[in-house]
């Protein structure tokens, strides 16, 4: 078996057993009854996740993870984006390459959820903070973290290092805003809150996370894509299905081609962070997929939009789900705009 | 042709089998070929080239035995796998190698090869290899485009021939070529696919009337074809009577994949950068975010095209799938070229080339964009394919 032979088995088991958490087909009776709660997603399903081992699939077998490769990470991460599933997978795995020991142990076992606070400025992959660490202290302020409130912990990337602050912690207090997918954004504000220095560049996390967000819209332009070529079959208008129109056969044609340049420009791009050490090389592959990834489920949820009628602007019809659920993942780990202009900065331009 | 031969003939100097080499070694072993053998002289061509300027090459390929990747190696070809084939081309592409007249390799011999008589084989075969006979093609009509089977150029039998009458257009290089095939109705009571016969031609037959076509490029590689009671022996028809359109439907194969290879798009996107240099504009905001657009569009459509590509080296057939390269390649290149005419201002209007710099052309670009979303089944038909037959969607 070659690591390319294996590394499709793996994928084709994470599939499988994600159907159990994330199904791809049923109802969204679960996803309904978690918006606008507090919490937004479920503690129970969140200890099942754990117990597949999910969070700690990139990690080595000595800390307690799968070691996977992106490639399999993103399958996961499509799994999830089919099943609108809001438990915060992407967030948790990005803070779980940072912990060691006992803090590590929790995180997996979904014991102690720890979720990173990096964001400062709106859209953008950071630069540089604002929030200090010094003398075991972190004061600044955090934005758009997702599902705050289930935080035990925060992760809090600052000038001077990343500091572990207990959500409880003295100094700590979480504002949050309602989202348009039933989940919330928070605002943390840190005023000489205890934290724990812990080493590591968030960097590389950032780019791994952006992708896996690419591929969770990639999972739910997919399952949006099946649910509309079934209207299209077979909803009747004039006497006729409706997928019979030309006019509508040549748009769906068109959402076709932009769901597979956007797989294809996220398996490369998987591929290139699973072969390639050059950051600069890893964090183009990124940009390039994200830029396609949130351009084009904004664009295939509003197609879906148009192409059911009327029924889509009611909430109890499920398509706007997926739109809901696009408006506020696309924008996260860099914009189209963000990533576009990095692009523009740092992919070679290539003479062949 | 009263003699049909049992045994296939074999070419006089059968090429060498290079389907053992790796990838990587083959592909080296073209690069050098090309590098070493290509007339410089004829790089990049800005238009098709016609017989008399492209032959030097075709007779290069001949003679190193390499004209006829795909045709199996008892015929003269190389007998190539689908993945060796296409790293040819890229390397042809990859060094700016023009087409050739190639409508006998590429179409008549596979379709003899497949369906033809052992007389036919024998007798055209070795002159497609020599570059004795040069073919065109006689598909579309100007009533018979997208909807070709419907088709009205007739073939009647009289006797021992064919008796043909009728009108094709879009046959290109109609003017180099000594032989045509042709699709002509041999059943006017039939279903319009069902009625209609495979027949080949020479073009020097009484009755025959060719007359270019100046396109927009102001080139004449199209022309016109008309045939006027044009007899031909019955043996000229290849398989059975009224099984030409099916025959010619079977021959598209993995060919179809370069309709969609990124090359066009690339090359298009390096001039539109070059061509903002110029300007002066690379650097101005509005016209980076524009640009970096494309070069994504492009990257991803590389992207998507590999995956095609990947189907093939593992030996799997194309699906109906592929026309998603088709449309998206040549809509980013017209976009492309959108792009070029917006930021040359006035200089976008030109006939000829910018200072006379052959990189600097906009217009020239511009123009020869336009045809990709129409040959080769127009992207509407492409749009349909997709419709009906990936995306399963009611007829």
């Amino acid at each position: 078996m070659t690591d390319r032979d294996a590394q499709a088995e793996n994928i084709r088991l994470i599939r499988e057993s994600a159907a159990a958490i994330a199904p791809r087909r049923g109802d969204f009776a679960r996803i309904r009854a978690l918006r606008f709660t507090h919490l937004g997603f479920d503690r129970a399903v969140w200890h099942e996740i754990c117990a597949m081992g999910w969070v700690g699939l990139l990690l080595p077998e000595a800390h307690g993870g799968s070691a996977f490769g992106v490639a399999e990470y993103c399958a996961l991460a499509e799994e999830f984006g089919a099943a609108l599933a809001p438990e915060p997978l992407i967030p948790a795995v990005f803070a779980a390459s940072f912990l060691r020991g006992d803090m590590l142990a929790d995180h997996l076992t979904g014991k102690r959820l720890v979720l990173p606070a990096w964001q400062e400025k709106p859209g953008e992959l950071p630069a540089s903070h604002l929030t200090r660490i010094a003398s075991g202290e972190v004061s600044g302020r955090k934005i758009f973290v997702p599902m705050a409130n289930g935080a035990d912990a925060f992760l809090v990337a600052a000038e001077g290092g990343l500091g572990l602050v207990d959500a409880d912690g003295e100094g700590v207090s979480v504002v949050t805003a309602p989202t348009q997918d039933g989940g919330h954004f928070g605002t943390i504000t840190f005023e000489d809150s205890p934290a724990e220095a812990l080493p590591g560049d968030i960097a590389p996390a950032l780019d791994v996370a952006a992708l896996a967000t690419a591929a969770y819209l990639l999972g739910l332009m997919d399952r949006v894509f099946a649910a509309t070529l079934d209207y299209l079959r077979t909803r009747e208008q004039f006497g006729r299905k409706i997928g019979s129109f030309q006019a509508l056969q040549h748009r769906t044609a068109d959402l076709k081609i932009l769901l597979e340049l956007t797989r294809a420009s996220i398996a490369s791009a998987a591929e290139s962070l699973d072969a390639s050490d050059d950051a600069r090389t890893r964090a183009a592959a990124v940009s390039r997929a994200k830029a396609r990834a949130s351009d084009a489920a904004l664009r295939m949820t509003r197609e879906a939009i148009q192409i059911h009628g009327g029924i889509a602007y009611t909430d109890e019809f499920d398509i706007g789900l997926f739109l809901r659920k696009a408006m506020v993942v696309a924008n996260q780990f860099g914009t189209s705009a963000w990533h576009r202009a990095r692009y523009a900065a740092i992919a070679p331009e290539s003479e062949e | 042709m009263s003699h049909p031969m049992s045994q296939p003939v074999s070419h006089p100097v059968p090429a060498e089998d290079l389907n053992a080499l790796d990838d990587d070694a083959f592909r080296q072993i073209v690069r050098r070929f090309v590098a070493e053998n290509y007339p410089p002289e004829i790089r990049n061509p800005p238009k098709r080239l016609h017989w008399r300027d492209n032959k030097v090459w075709y007779l290069k390929l001949a003679e190193k035995g390499w004209l006829a990747p795909g045709w199996p190696r008892e015929y003269g070809g190389m007998g190539l796998s689908a993945a060796k084939q296409l790293i040819m081309i890229e390397e042809f592409e990859r060094f700016g190698c023009a087409r050739t007249n190639d409508h006998g390799v590429v179409m008549v011999g596979p379709l003899l090869i497949r369906n033809g008589s052992e007389e036919q084989k024998r007798v055209f075969l070795p002159k497609i290899l020599s570059g004795e006979h040069i073919w065109c093609q006689g598909y579309s009509e100007p009533n018979a485009g997208s909807d070709l089977a419907s088709l009205r150029t007739e073939a009647v039998l009289e006797g021992d021939h064919w008796v043909i009458n009728g009108q094709k257009t879009w046959t290109t290089l109609a003017t180099d070529a000594n032989w045509i095939f042709l699709l002509a109705r041999t059943d006017r009571a039939a279903k319009k696919q069902e009625g209609i016969s495979f027949l080949l031609v020479p073009m020097d037959a009484p009755g025959v009337t060719v007359r270019p076509i100046i396109n927009l490029e102001l080139h004449d590689e199209f022309c016109e074809t008309f045939f006027d009671n044009v007899r031909v022996p019955k043996e000229n028809l290849v398989g059975e009577v009224n099984r030409g359109w099916t025959m010619a439907k079977a021959l598209l194969g993995f060919e179809r994949i370069f309709l969609g290879s990124p090359r066009q798009s690339a090359y298009a996107l390096i001039r539109l950068k070059r061509l903002a240099e110029h300007v002066g504009c690379a650097e101005d905001a509005v016209f980076v975010d524009r640009y970096t657009r494309l070069r994504l569009d492009l990257a991803d459509h590389r992207a998507l095209y590999e995956t095609h590509v990947v189907k093939l080296r593992r030996g799997e057939g194309l699906g109906a799938d592929v026309s998603m390269l088709k449309i998206h390649q040549s809509e980013l290149c017209q976009r492309i070229t959108d792009v070029m005419l917006d930021i040359a201002g006035e200089d976008g209007g030109l006939l000829e080339p910018i200072e006379g710099n052959r990189d600097l052309h906009p217009a020239g670009l511009f123009i020869q964009a336009r045809p990709t979303s129409i040959y080769g089944g127009t992207n509407e038909i492409q749009r349909n394919i997709l419709a009906k037959n990936v995306l399963d969607l009611p007829g």
